[in-house]
């Protein structure tokens, strides 16, 4: 399949314009059952804003991140609930929400962008939070099986989320010759780095290989331990030009380019269930920034699975196709190794906080790059960063692309 | 339940026992799952035309726990993904092997639609293919 030639952006890196990161701001992941669902999402509101030197009055526009667990609670968002909560009665601009699922970071960051390089926005505030971890299982099962999943051809068939997890590591591995050993590694490297990061859901608890595969049987191939955790929390960052940012005097990550694919709506109508969008995508984002994979220092990719990171890390070119769990397994991107891949832990390990999964690893992506993160896990040379994105049915894989925007 | 005519033929198909793809009536191009305007040339008037029902397992899965509502009592089953050989493909479910559960099965397997399957919810079965 050809790939079409992509444009570069039109914005030239550090002119006024450029759109930049220069703040963000997290709360723990886990289950907080005593945090609601506003006070979780002002928390995350006022850490993002001290982090990046402002107050809400600076901010003229908010981009909220859905949750998942209340429609209630959305509705709450969409209807401007933050800007009252912030006191910016009267001086926000603009309130609203961008949704895609679990690659709605991304497309939040394009939007983002897009607002702040043509002028319509100067300062944003991007937020979200999910209280999963304290909401009913059966029920936030249920409302996963029916979200997403065609009602028409697929929902009567029983098909769920752990099930569409399941199918794309059975291919994977058929075609990859990966082992259940394998797989399981990739979850252990994982809890490795959540280990080192105290907002990880769990950063207080060893893993195995052995544990994993002992783990009950949810969908084969899948283990009980290799399915993502549901959990609370919340993550948010501000974004504003590369000319406020300088005239601030902070730190800023610019987007060198980006990539993108919708390759299905139904997992049964994916025609590569083992390699999904990814290397269109990432082709496509390396056309728009002019560097690729090997001038990365680490990268922070959509892993509600082990399978879906192995195919994502094939597709934006680390590793040779089904080498990628094998790749991960051996260590090369756990602590200590050669190339750091989800240093937060990633959904596996620090917890899956819904469309708010992907979110977390760009924050945990743009805080490495300001050189914020814990000393234990901050990484020494973070000058290009590669943020992958995806979720619902791997209906699509999206691809950021940063770099440092400079100080001063 | 609101009739939809992208469902009530392929239901009424299933429940005769046939498997039918959506077939544009101007370009003859064949669209799964069933659209209200053809994919490859906008055309809304679209037929059906009844599957062979032989094609090739491209992924499957056996859920063990962990079942939406009302598939609870279904547990286990098994999803699969199958490539038909006229081109297009679709969700469906694996018929147990003759132990109750399915180690027999393997990607690239050679299915065939069980039209004797199962049940009457608007799901297609499918079962090795018998040599």
């Amino acid at each position: 399949m050809s790939t079409p030639i992509v444009p570069p952006l039109n914005i030239e890196p550090g002119a006024a314009n450029d759109p930049v990161f220069v703040g963000v701001g997290e709360i723990p992941s886990g289950r907080y059952p005593d945090r609601t669902f506003v006070q979780a999402i002002t928390q995350v509101a006022v850490r993002a804003l001290k982090d990046a030197q402002m107050t809400p009055s600076d901010i003229d526009t908010i981009v909220l991140i859905p949750n998942l667990h209340s429609f209630d609670v959305q509705a709450d968002l969409i209807f401007s609930r933050m800007v009252e909560e912030l006191g910016l009665n009267k001086k926000a601009k603009s309130s609203f929400m961008v949704h895609s699922g679990g690659s709605t970071s991304d497309n939040a960051v394009r939007v983002a962008s897009g607002l702040i390089a043509s002028g319509h926005a100067k300062n944003v505030l991007v937020l979200q939070a999910e209280c999963w971890g304290s909401a009913n299982l059966a029920e936030m099962i249920t409302m996963l099986s029916w979200n997403g999943i065609p009602k028409q051809w697929e929902r009567p068939s029983g098909l769920h989320f752990n099930a569409i997890g399941a199918l794309i590591h059975q291919r994977y591995m058929a075609d990859s010759g990966s082992t259940a050993e394998d797989l399981a590694a990739v979850c252990v490297s994982l809890r490795k780095w959540a280990q080192l990061n105290p907002n990880a859901m769990y950063k207080d608890k060893d893993l195995t290989v052995e544990q994993v595969l002992a783990s009950r049987m949810i969908s084969d191939p899948l283990h009980a331990m290799e399915c993502p955790m549901l959990a609370d929390g919340g993550v948010g960052f501000v974004m504003t030009s590369s000319e406020n940012a300088r005239a601030r005097g902070l730190a800023s990550v610019r987007i060198a380019g980006s990539g993108g694919c919708v390759s299905h709506y139904s997992i049964g109508q994916e025609t590569e269930i083992s390699q999904l969008g990814w290397k269109i995508a990432a082709d496509r984002a390396y056309q728009q920034s002019g560097w690729g994979p090997q001038d990365a220092d680490f990268a922070e990719i959509y892993d509600s699975y082990a399978a879906i990171t192995a195919i994502a890390v094939e597709g934006l070119g680390f590793v040779k196709p089904w080498e990628g769990a094998r790749w991960i397994a051996s260590g090369a991107t756990s602590p200590g190794g050669d190339f750091p891949l989800n240093t937060n832990g990633g959904l596996l390990s620090a917890g899956h906080t819904g469309v708010g999964g992907g979110t977390a690893l760009l924050v945990e992506g743009v805080r490495q790059m300001l050189g914020r993160a814990e000393p234990q896990r901050q990484l020494e040379k973070t000058d290009r960063a590669i943020i992958g994105g995806s979720g619902g049915s791997y209906m699509d894989s999206q691809v950021l692309l940063l770099e440092q925007g400079g100080t001063n | 339940m609101t009739t939809d005519v992208l469902t009530e033929e392929f239901h009424a198909g299933l429940g005769r026992g046939e498997l039918l793809i959506q077939q544009c009536n101007e370009c003859q191009a064949l669209t799964m799952y069933p659209k209200y305007a053809c994919p490859s040339c906008q055309s809304e008037d679209l037929g059906w035309t009844t599957a062979s029902g032989r094609g090739v397992l491209h992924s499957f899965t056996v859920s063990r726990l962990g079942a939406p509502s009302g598939f609870e009592d279904d547990l286990p089953y098994a999803l699969a993904v199958v490539k038909l050989d006229e081109g297009v493909q679709l969700l469906t479910r694996l018929m147990p092997d003759p132990d109750g559960d399915w180690g027999g099965y393997a990607c690239d397997d050679r299915l065939q639609f069980a039209p004797d399957g199962g049940d009457d919810r608007p799901i297609a079965w499918f079962r090795k293919q018998a040599n």
